[in-house]
């Protein structure tokens, strides 16, 4: 009973603290003083030996950035996801601030290499129409690979899983398979197909459809068998079974292997890109490093992160949507 | 229209010699021994019986989903061959997918027994049993977001809506709290007795709470375990529509459980002496 008491005692505090947020507690940040070191440093004297620091480019992304922070710092409720997120800002702040020190203000590491922030942002800007069309050449790939594999292994995960017999055998087989690592089917790809795009959407296919597959068979196999007689006194034909019990009660084992084919994809052709494409991020990347031009490259490597990242919130956020109904 | 008559004369459920065998790493062990009684049209029919006694294995192959069972069962005169769409179905857990909404979950169940029907009017019906069973506003929920007794109101809601002739449930109440188990006997009762226009469902009720049984039923089963055997088969005297309260206070209500409990503890009594007992 005391114990039960004391847990009452000490949890009273933390939940008054989390509902009411004061002002100090949102605005009076150690990100925000990162925010106005980062913002004073810009107006140290650049170094002589650096070209086109473009410090301007900088101090409009910090502010732009700080005014965003600012806006979105009211719209949390918990104390926890507004340190998150003041956190992630505040590193953003800190590795802005050492970076233009040791490049721009007292050029501590080889210019070539190391650009100033402001000049990859500024790079960034000139090269965006192409770097979109780059985008979309990646982006547009890993979809039609990764479509064509959710839209065949799913229903086939779906059919053997269901099969049990067929099942147990196509599971070895996709252990085998998926043993394989993808990339070494490259070579073959290009013999067999024409084009590199579309030897690169057949080797993400078999990068997705192996992950994808295991996940839906798994899902199949572990449905609890309570569902399963709760749908079989219904009566429901075969396809209402696979389709409107199965697939929905698989959904989450399913959705576990898109994500692994996701992520085996954005690795996977980056990588091809890199070897053979002349579009699409990886391309990008490689291309200006093999001219040196670190600041481009520099560029490339933050956009991929984001894109990927973007990609990932967004599928994500269409597999929360799919699971709502799980608590 | 000679035949129809005969019909309406058939038990709507007539079970003979059921016999239900496990096989169990190595030894095989009988669940149910030559069990027969009958479940008249419009009859309900309780199962009681101490854990272990085979009343749920009854009820699987009663439900179509256990199959390896000697004997005959009929319904309506014919053998009963698996599954059927003249049979609904409510069990402990589980029996409303958790991706489905309530109303989509009732309009699913639908689905299966009236192909005629468009999305809509299925749904139409859904939103009326939902407002019988007390859920008119979680129509819109998922089963997770509701607590066991309202989600089990939705699998009567279901079963009801899908207006099998038979409804087979499967100690529906028993994973309830007592306050709220007391509250879906009574909706149940009054959702089965309905108002007299229409005919009244034909239950199998499986329960090993003997106040229940004796609240709800026609008849009642007993089972005596190790094997599962029928011990008695005892109409209940009460006439209907019940009231709780009144039925709890006669003479006659003490007399009828003490004999059901007295059925019951022989049961355990011969069972005591080394292995466990769980009533």
């Amino acid at each position: 009973m005391t114990i039960v008491q004391d847990a009452a005692v000490a949890a009273k505090p933390a939940v008054k603290s989390a509902s009411g947020l004061d002002l100090r507690t949102r605005f009076l940040r150690v990100t925000h003083l990162l925010f106005l070191l980062l913002l004073g440093v810009q107006f140290l004297p650049d170094h002589a030996g650096v070209s086109e620091p473009h410090t301007v480019w900088l101090i409009w992304f910090a502010v732009i950035l700080e005014a965003l922070t600012l806006a979105i710092t009211p719209v949390f409720k918990k104390r926890e996801g507004l340190n998150l997120f003041l956190d992630v800002i505040g590193f953003i702040y800190g590795f802005l601030l050492v970076w233009t020190l040791l490049t721009a203000k007292f050029a501590l590491l080889p210019a070539a290499l190391f650009p100033p922030f402001g000049k990859v942002l500024a790079q960034f800007a000139e090269d965006l129409p192409k770097i979109c069309v780059n985008i979309v050449s990646s982006v547009g790939i890993i979809l039609q690979g990764f479509l064509l594999a959710i839209v065949t292994a799913i229903p086939l995960g779906l059919f053997l899983g269901w099969n049990a017999r067929l099942g147990s055998a196509a599971t070895y087989l996709s252990k085998f398979f998926s043993s394989i690592p993808p990339i070494v089917y490259i070579p073959y790809g290009i013999a067999l197909l024409p084009s590199f795009r579309s030897v690169s959407v057949f080797v993400i296919f078999l990068a997705s459809f192996w992950p994808v597959f295991a996940g839906t068979m798994s899902g199949v196999l572990n449905v609890e068998s309570r569902i399963l007689d709760s749908a079989r006194v219904l009566n429901v034909s075969k396809p209402t079974m696979l389709l409107r019990v199965i697939l929905p009660a698989s959904l989450a084992q399913i959705f576990l292997g898109c994500n692994q084919g996701l992520s085996v994809s954005f690795i996977l052709l980056t990588s091809a890109e890199m070897i053979g494409a002349r579009d699409g991020m990886g391309y990008y990347v490689k291309y200006y490093s093999d001219f040196g031009d670190y600041t481009r490259t520099i560029v490339g490597l933050l956009v991929i992160g984001i894109v990927v990242i973007a990609v990932t919130f967004l599928f994500n956020a269409f597999q929360r949507y799919l699971l709502r109904w799980k608590r | 229209m000679s035949t129809a008559a005969a019909v309406q004369a058939l038990p709507k459920i007539d079970i003979r010699h059921l016999t239900v065998n496990y096989a169990e790493k190595n030894h095989e062990f009988t669940a149910l021994r030559d069990v027969s009684f009958t479940v008249e049209e419009g009859e309900f029919v309780s199962i009681i019986g101490a854990s272990g006694c085979g009343k749920s294995t009854l009820l699987s192959v009663l439900e179509g989903l256990y199959k390896q069972a000697d004997g005959e069962i009929t319904i309506s005169g014919e053998p009963l061959e698996g599954t059927g769409k003249e049979r609904g179905v409510v069990f402990q857990h589980y029996s409303l997918f958790p991706w489905m909404t309530t109303r989509k979950n009732i309009a699913f169940g639908i689905a299966q027994v009236r192909k005629d029907l468009s999305k809509k009017e299925r749904l139409a019906i859904a939103d009326t049993f939902l407002e019988k069973v007390g859920l008119g506003d979680f129509g819109n929920k998922y089963p997770s977001q509701l607590s066991g007794g309202m989600q089990q109101r939705a699998a009567i809601a279901r079963a009801l809506a899908m207006d099998t002739d038979i409804l087979l449930m499967d100690e529906p109440f028993s994973a309830i709290d007592a306050k709220n188990r007391i509250v879906l006997q009574e909706l149940l009762l009054k959702l089965w007795e309905g108002n007299g226009t229409e005919p009244r469902k034909s239950v199998v009720f499986v329960t090993h709470d003997i106040d229940e049984a004796i609240l709800l039923s026609d008849k009642i089963v007993v089972l005596t375990s190790h094997p599962g055997t029928v011990a008695e088969i005892i109409p209940v005297p009460f006439d209907r529509p019940r009231d709780r309260s009144t039925l709890v206070q006669s003479k006659e209500y003490g007399k009828f459980r003490n004999h059901l409990l007295h059925l019951f503890y022989n049961d355990i009594a011969d069972r005591i002496g080394g292995e466990e007992v769980v009533l």
